[in-house]
């Protein structure tokens, strides 16, 4: 299962692609994609949509505690913000996709992340 | 149609381009060229008798020392870009305006974007192939950007100490 | 301090301008990510994990009260509340828009301040003994040289797109301060046999993946010699530097693959084939930038201050003094130490309140100079031992006072994957658990100097390799690991840490942090410091302490 993000142009917050086609900042609201074919052409869309988003790229995704979360510690730490400064981040929204992301268990780096960095 | 962009010192223009790239390979065709290094060393001469403009390309990791004896005859230098990261020819052509003393054409191609515009004319380069669709008014608009420099290059230009030395002078300090 | 003239305010207007039209180009799709990234770096403007950040200069570490409350004005206007203080004595804002980057950096040109080349393979802030002014032993002042190079380097046409990002620092003091062996450039002003102001020039050292001390490339340069020389250097590096691969591409490798002497002589050439005198810094313009740093007037004041003295009868303020107050070349005045590490806090981080503390304390008790040191703390340079109890109680109310300079609290962190996209692993929550294990004061004091030193990934930002205790965070499938070392150090006599043995969990660091130093007091003979008994004992005794679970 996989997920689409970034980073939005103007201001630099993580962002998801939602299945409206908007791009939002709470991961729950994340479009969640089953199928290779479907994530690679959001993913190729959103490589065109300059003015919106940064440099998009894949995310694996995990269930965890009856929602899911980024495979990855650092996915996770992008859609949760900075652990030494929750009042920062998004942790204080609290609710059931905050205790997915913050009881998930991550095993190696997010396979788009690596792509990302090979094409740079 | 001219795809060249010239700097002449106070602007960007467009000039046509006489010259033909030669590859390695290819036969070399009638008029002005410009080859690489390693073509030039084997076949220049030849070239240069024939009657022609030559110039000579040079990628990042040659020397431009090695077309030192040959600058009198050569028309261009061309100095490559291949990704505008690779900044090897800027050093290349300060040597050829500070150190040599060239005064024929020493052109920029490759991935060569109008952002670079101030770097490479200060450096001596004075004429573009873009590889960004830009026009010679952005040109212009890049290379006039700042009133002043803090070093001196292969452009001239007084540098900000002369300028306050002056200023000094002037004021009778 | 210098001041910008008209010419220097002029290109800082000119390059606001500049970077205002990329900027516009840029979130109106007339440039791509790709053409605007290198734009935006050489303006010091990072993408990272949650925002923008966009990190200011601060030349040589120097800043006057007007500038620090001008940050503080931006951090709470642009920010949130805070900004971030580095191992480069530059300032942090994590959580910036690219849409007000213009902006701020139109405020910071109105107190002569900018975010020029802090990033990019570019000629980067010079850094620079951070008691320049005050120190008794100094040849000359250091910071004249730092912006000399400065102003060469600032938009330097032949040297703005470097095989890899370039740093140089100076010092001028026997104690190294500015950590000269670790970097790309370290310049150490001395003077020569015949009285002569020079420079021993090294070239090649610096952390990361592949760590280097730097070797010395020429014993003696005459100091007015200065900018030809380094043309020369950074002319050589930018033709013959590695640009196959980004972990291969600082100067240390091509020095270390050519030889010092065969570098060396490289440079030799190249700087004797230059017209030296286009290039050096005529006299006047010498003497006018001297000028902005000539000594202080500092008042005629007996070397002993009773209120001083008298002060030290409370013994939280006696313990302030024993290490956070240093001597001062003038007598009667003295160096502070302002601590941005107070145990459990994030180490570097200073609040808008804080800044804006500093800034007063700066303005009336320090002839309105402040300084960043490498350490990520603040500095007050010039104050008189009279003033030193009004100012202490000044920070400690605004919690800038933990007695804590150079010891086992004393962290350098960098901020790891909490912010940076280039990290591995946290840097922040393990300085903040090591440091929660030592708050008692005494305890510290007892264990003396400890600087420890973290780093999130082999960036080495946290200067790791140069740790009495160095902790380099890794990715071990996707958890979080921290590798430790031992034995480093940044001074005259550097060393690079030893690795003590496997990555340990996140959850394992302080713990073990704590079993070496119990094996170090254990251990200790006559006065020495960690690292000297490191030195002397080796690995060993640490190593079992750490790892006697293994068994």
């Amino acid at each position: 299962m996989k997920a689409l993000t970034g980073n939005r142009l103007d201001d630099g917050e993580a962002i998801f692609l939602a299945h409206s086609g908007e791009w939002v900042s709470r991961f729950a609201d994340a479009e969640l994609f089953e199928s290779d074919d479907a994530a690679l052409a959001a993913e190729a869309h959103a490589k065109t949509q300059i003015t919106l988003v940064v440099d998009p790229y894949l995310i694996d995704v995990i269930p965890s505690e009856g929602a899911w979360a980024p495979l990855s510690f650092r996915e996770r730490v992008r859609a949760l913000g900075p652990t030494n400064k929750p009042e920062h981040g998004k942790k204080t929204e609290g609710g059931e996709a905050i205790e997915a992301l913050l009881h998930a268990h991550g095993a190696a780096r997010s396979k788009g992340r690596i792509e990302l960095i090979r094409r740079k | 149609m001219p795809t060249l962009i010239r700097w002449t010192g106070q602007r960007a223009e467009l000039v046509e381009d006489p010259f033909t790239s030669v590859g390695d390979e290819d036969s070399v065709p009638r008029g002005d060229v410009i080859v690489s290094l390693q073509r030039f060393q084997t076949e220049g001469q030849r070239l240069l008798a024939e009657g022609r403009k030559v110039g000579v390309r040079i990628e990042p990791n040659e020397d431009v020392e090695e077309l030192e004896k040959d600058l009198p005859s050569l028309a261009v230098v061309a100095l490559a870009f291949p990704k505008f990261l690779h900044g090897q020819n800027y050093s290349s052509a300060r040597i050829l305006r500070e150190r040599y003393g060239f005064e024929g054409e020493i052109r920029a191609v490759g991935d060569v974007l109008r952002e670079q515009a101030r770097f490479m004319v200060r450096c001596g380069v004075d004429t573009f192939e873009p590889a960004d669709g830009s026009t010679p008014d952005e040109w212009t608009h890049v290379v006039t950007r700042f009133r002043h420099v803090y070093q001196r290059a292969a452009d001239g230009l007084a540098p900000a100490f002369a300028e306050r030395a002056d200023e000094g002078a002037r004021n009778g300090v | 301090m210098y001041r910008y003239d008209t010419i220097d305010r002029e290109m800082l207007a000119d390059r606001v301008a500049e970077f205002r039209e990329q900027c516009q180009r840029r979130l109106a799709g007339e440039l791509t990510e790709d053409q605007f990234k290198r734009i935006r770096l050489m303006n010091g403007l990072y993408l990272q994990l949650h925002a923008y950040m966009l990190r200011i200069s601060i030349p040589y570490g120097a800043l006057t009260s007007r500038q620090l409350r001008k940050l503080a004005f931006i951090a709470g206007t642009y920010d949130k509340g805070y900004g971030h203080f580095t191992t480069r004595t530059n300032l942090q804002l994590h959580w910036i828009k690219l849409k007000d980057a213009p902006d701020i950096l139109e405020h910071l040109a109105e107190v002569g301040m900018h975010a020029i080349q802090t990033s990019g393979n570019d000629i980067r802030n010079i850094t620079a003994d951070p008691h320049a002014g005050a120190n008794a032993d100094e040849v000359d002042d250091p910071r004249v040289w730092a912006e000399v190079i400065r102003q060469w380097a600032t938009f330097h046409p032949e040297f703005s797109f470097l095989p890899r990002k370039f740093k140089i620092a100076v010092t001028a003091s026997a104690q190294d301060r500015a950590a000269t062996k670790v970097y790309d450039i370290g310049l150490r002003l001395h003077r020569n046999d015949d009285g002569e102001l020079g420079f021993e020039v090294l070239v090649g050292g610096g952390l990361g993946r592949t760590p280097y001390l730097g070797p010395t490339i020429r014993k003696h340069l005459p100091a007015k010699s200065l900018l030809s020389y380094l043309q020369a250097i950074l002319r050589v590096y930018n033709r013959y530097g590695r640009r196959d691969n980004i972990w291969k591409a600082r100067i240390k490798v091509l020095v270390a693959g050519l030889g010092a002497e065969g570098f060396a002589s490289e440079v030799e050439t190249e700087w004797s084939k230059t017209d030296q005198a286009k290039i050096d810094l005529p006299d006047t313009e010498l003497a006018r930038i001297r000028s902005a740093f000539a000594p202080r007037d500092f008042e005629s004041l007996p070397a002993t201050s009773q209120a001083f003295e008298a002060a030290k009868k409370d013994p939280a303020f006696a313990r302030f003094a024993r290490h956070n107050v240093k001597p001062h070349k003038v007598p009667g005045y003295a160096i502070i130490d302002v601590s941005l590490k107070k145990p459990g806090e994030t180490p570097g981080d200073c609040s808008v309140h804080q800044m804006e503390v500093v800034a007063d304390l700066a303005e009336r008790y320090s002839m309105d100079e402040a300084r960043v040191s490498y350490e990520q703390n603040l500095i007050l340079p010039h104050v008189k031992l009279d003033d030193v109890p009004a100012i202490w109680k000044a920070l400690d109310a605004a919690e800038l006072a933990t007695p804590n300079r150079g010891l086992v609290t004393d962290i350098i962190a960098c901020p790891g994957l909490d912010y940076c996209a280039l990290a591995n692993a946290r840097a922040i929550p393990i300085a903040q658990k090591i440091a929660m294990k030592f708050t008692d004061p005494a305890l510290a004091e007892r264990i003396g100097e400890l600087p420890i030193r973290i780093s999130g990934c082999i960036n080495a930002c946290g200067h790791h390799h140069v740790g009495a205790i160095g902790i380099l965070g890794v990715d071990k499938k996707g958890e979080e690991f921290y590798q430790v070392t031992l034995g480093g150090s940044p001074e005259a006599d550097a060393t690079l840490g030893q690795v003590l043995g496997p990555a340990l969990p996140a959850d394992k660091v302080a713990d073990a942090v704590d079993q070496m130093v119990e094996v170090y007091l254990r251990e200790r003979k006559d006065g020495e410091r960690f690292l000297d008994t490191f030195r002397r004992t080796g690995l060993q005794p640490f190593k079992e302490a750490v790892y006697a679970d293994a068994h």
